[in-house]
């Protein structure tokens, strides 16, 4: 009985959060249709959230780069098969594996502060304080860090794609022995402009769920300090399973 | 507690200093009032004498032992001859009121290598409980009080393992008239029974001084008096003086 | 520039303060009765469905990914299940949980310290004579070194278990020609189980760290969870990288 009730708890309050998830997302779209978004607060966030995770998402890709080229390394020792280097490591960052840590990486740095910002507003009553400035909160404070996310996450990813493949290809050097020459040519030759696209079609839509998720969870913040952390807390954890998720139904859908 | 002596502290060397060059000495059994104006270091210098914070100069000396300079192990067995009421209570919000106030003392159990008996623990907590008249509470978890209730229950943690020293940050701030009484009651009854070292700080100057027979003000992080009670209302210092009687006109 | 450096320091000499204290704490036996079971069951009981439902559809994935790949070069789909359980074993099974277990225990640990710390619950502990550290990282220390592990584990089976079925439904591999062991040596299952205990002894370190390291009301336990996040996951790529590139040197020989 109490399993049941357990698991009724825990679904009522997943429909919950997922309901006020999408019933946000369609707020920001229709926002979005009437073109009423605060363009200042828009340069601001963009700013700020694609300033600060610059560093991270270089550090990250760069090991993602060495990571990808050592466990490619273990077939191509076997197979001697050196010129497929550039292309296996091309390929999965490009589709999978760069999309998949930098939006994870950009979910911890730029949601998980997102969430806690808000959620700091909540709890100290500015959002109210917005309110009763007769300032919609929604296209002021909402609808410009969604998109400012959406936007960040594809110029962070095509820095990051870059540089994991320069990662890689100093690794597969410097580990490998292969020469730049041989790995470029096997990632030029093999790797297509629609696997880059593929990725960054993903990434605008990983930008979109951590910020739903960030902004959900950061307005919906009860009972202070310690509800902001479990706000954050939960924010990042809807982010990482909507990223998951999504990127399963997307990759069936961009072959 | 044989003796508190605090020698030049100096905190934080930036303009101005949060606490610049304090002495005080406190003898056992003597109950002192620390008032002082908002952000003039009244916290600061609670947490720097019961170790809390490590002080950029100067001595805390409990008992003729450093603070600043003694091991870890030295200062947590120190530490645990004091009982602090924390300005915002900090009760463990993950434990009912009961292991709230019972928690002192297992740990100093442990730290001693006694084995508690699990009966005597529970009828300490009855008793302390119904002394701050939160008896029926014993189960509920912090969240569930009132504020009123939620600063006795402090209290009675502060208190539980008889300390030495007892520290009283803000005791009665955002409480209203009636509640405060009844703390300040409970604080006198505490400090009759055990004859503990008491030092208090309250932004409430009257009630404060009707508490301690000692007054000390903090002002800018210097020490601007520390003598009788009667004699602050009446004190050369207009700073002191203003403060104490609350007037508008001064240099305050 | 000085004065970063200085800050710099300070931290490296708090957290290997911290690292000690953890260390020594483990080591010795007296410990809070209860606690370890309570957090074993915090950082196993309330990750275990994350972990299951996301590194299902990471196994998913990669394995459609990958055999699309095939498909398109050379058409023999029979090896990639031995390959996926030997990757999935050695690299994507710890390390993909890891970086969920980052998110999901790391934020949670720093948002619980981090609120005692604020609300001054850690300054109530040091005044009933209790080291922080030993009282609320080491039983999580613990807690996440066994779990990372069983995570892992669980989570690897049910990577394989819905790649597997992918195979199946999307390019007809048969379950039997698909789960194939006979690739993954025991070097593998050594490195696994290494880089798991690596990631479960770094998550709760370094997210305990940033939830003590916390300062101010709730948006300062804000700070600290998004630090917590990006710190472990980022701990976790780089140890990722360091032990896959000795493994593959060392371990080139047996392949």
């Amino acid at each position: 009985m109490a399993l049941v009730a357990a698991l009724g708890r825990a679904a009522l309050a997943l429909f919950r959060e997922a309901g006020g998830i999408s019933l946000l997302g369609i707020y920001v779209a229709l926002c979005l249709l009437r073109g009423r978004i605060d363009w200042a607060e828009l340069r601001r966030n963009l700013y700020k959230m694609g300033v600060i995770s610059v560093p991270i998402v270089v550090l990250t890709a760069f090991f993602t780069g060495g990571i990808m080229v050592i466990q490619s390394g273990i077939f191509v020792r076997r197979f001697g098969a050196y010129g497929l280097l550039g292309w296996g490591a091309g390929y999965a960052v490009f589709r999978e594996v760069g999309p998949i840590l930098i939006g994870l990486m950009f979910s911890g740095r730029v949601g998980a502060n997102n969430t806690a910002e808000l959620g700091t507003m909540t709890v100290t009553e500015q959002i109210d304080g917005l309110r009763a400035l007769a300032i919609d909160p929604l296209p002021y404070l909402i609808v410009p860090r969604v998109v400012a996310m959406m936007i960040a996450m594809f110029c962070l990813l095509i820095i990051g794609d870059a540089i994991a493949i320069g990662g890689g290809m100093i690794m597969s050097n410097l580990l490998l022995d292969v020469e730049f020459s041989t790995f470029y040519v096997s990632f030029a030759d093999n790797v297509k402009l629609w696997d880059l696209w593929v990725g960054l079609i993903k990434g605008v839509f990983f930008g979109l769920c951590i910020a739903l998720t960030s902004c959900h969870f950061g307005t919906s913040v009860r009972g202070g300090a310690a509800g902001v952390g479990r706000a954050v807390n939960d924010a990042v954890v809807a982010a990482a399973l909507l990223i998951m998720v999504s990127d399963n139904l997307l990759t069936m859908v961009l072959r | 507690m044989q003796l508190l002596e605090v020698r030049k502290l100096h905190f934080n060397p930036a303009v101005p200093p949060v606490l610049d060059g304090v002495s005080l000495r406190i003898e056992p059994g003597q109950t002192v009032g620390l008032c002082g104006p908002g952000a003039s270091g009244k916290s600061l210098l609670l947490k720097i004498l019961c170790g809390l914070v490590r002080p950029e100069g100067g001595r805390v000396e409990i008992d003729g032992l450093d603070l600043c300079t003694c091991s870890s192990a030295a200062l947590r067995a120190v530490q645990s001859r004091i009982g602090m009421l924390f300005q915002n209570n900090a009760l463990f919000d993950s434990m009912t009121v009961a292991d709230n106030v019972s928690f002192p003392l297992r740990q100093r159990a442990i730290q001693q290598g006694i084995r508690l008996d699990e009966a005597y623990v529970r009828q300490l907590v009855h008793e302390r409980l119904r002394a701050v008249g939160l008896a029926d509470h014993a189960d509920k978890l912090p969240s569930q009080l009132s504020g009123g209730q939620r600063k006795r229950v402090a209290l009675a943690r502060a208190v539980m393992t008889r300390p030495e020293l007892i520290i009283y940050d803000e005791p009665t701030a955002g409480l209203d008239p009636v509640t405060t009484a009844r703390i300040y009651d409970l604080l006198r009854r505490e400090r009759d029974e055990t004859g503990a070292t008491v030092i208090i700080v309250s932004s409430d100057v009257e009630a404060l001084m009707s508490f301690a027979p000692r007054m000390v003000m903090l002002y800018r992080g210097c020490l601007r008096y520390d003598g009788p009670t009667d004699a602050m209302a009446n004190s050369p210092d207009p700073v002191v003086r203003q403060f104490v009687r609350g007037e508008l006109e001064g240099p305050l | 520039m000085r004065w970063a450096w200085l800050m710099m320091a300070g931290v490296a000499r708090r957290l290997l303060r911290v690292v000690a204290l953890t260390l020594r704490g483990a080591l010795r036996a007296r410990r809070e009765p209860g606690e370890l079971q309570r957090q074993l069951y915090q950082v196993g009981n309330r990750s275990l469905l994350f972990v299951m439902v996301t590194l299902g559809f990471i196994g998913m994935v990669l394995v459609f990914q990958t055999c699309l790949q095939i498909n398109r070069v050379t058409g023999d789909l029979s090896q990639v299940g031995a390959e996926f359980a030997k990757i999935l074993v050695h690299e994507f099974g710890p390390s993909l949980t890891a970086m969920m277990l980052a998110t999901r225990v790391g934020a949670g640990i720093a948002a619980e310290v981090g609120s005692m710390i604020v609300t001054e619950q850690v300054d109530a502990l040091r005044m009933c004579g209790v080291e922080p550290v030993e009282y609320l990282i080491v039983p999580r220390f613990l807690a996440s070194l066994v779990m990372t592990l069983v995570l892992s584990i669980v989570g690897t089976v049910v990577a394989l278990g819905m790649g597997g079925l992918t195979a199946y439904s999307s390019f007809h591999v048969p379950p039997s020609v698909f789960f194939d062991l006979s690739r993954v040596r025991l070097g593998d299952v050594a490195t696994g189980i290494i880089k798991c205990l690596a990631y479960g002894a770094a998550i709760p370190i370094i997210s305990g760290f940033c939830g003590l390291e916390a300062r101010g009301g709730s948006e300062g336990v804000g700070w600290a969870t998004t630090r917590a996040v990006v710190s472990s996951s980022f701990a976790v790529i780089v140890l990722d990288f360091l032990i896959s590139g000795v493994a593959f040197f060392t371990l080139q020989a047996s392949g």
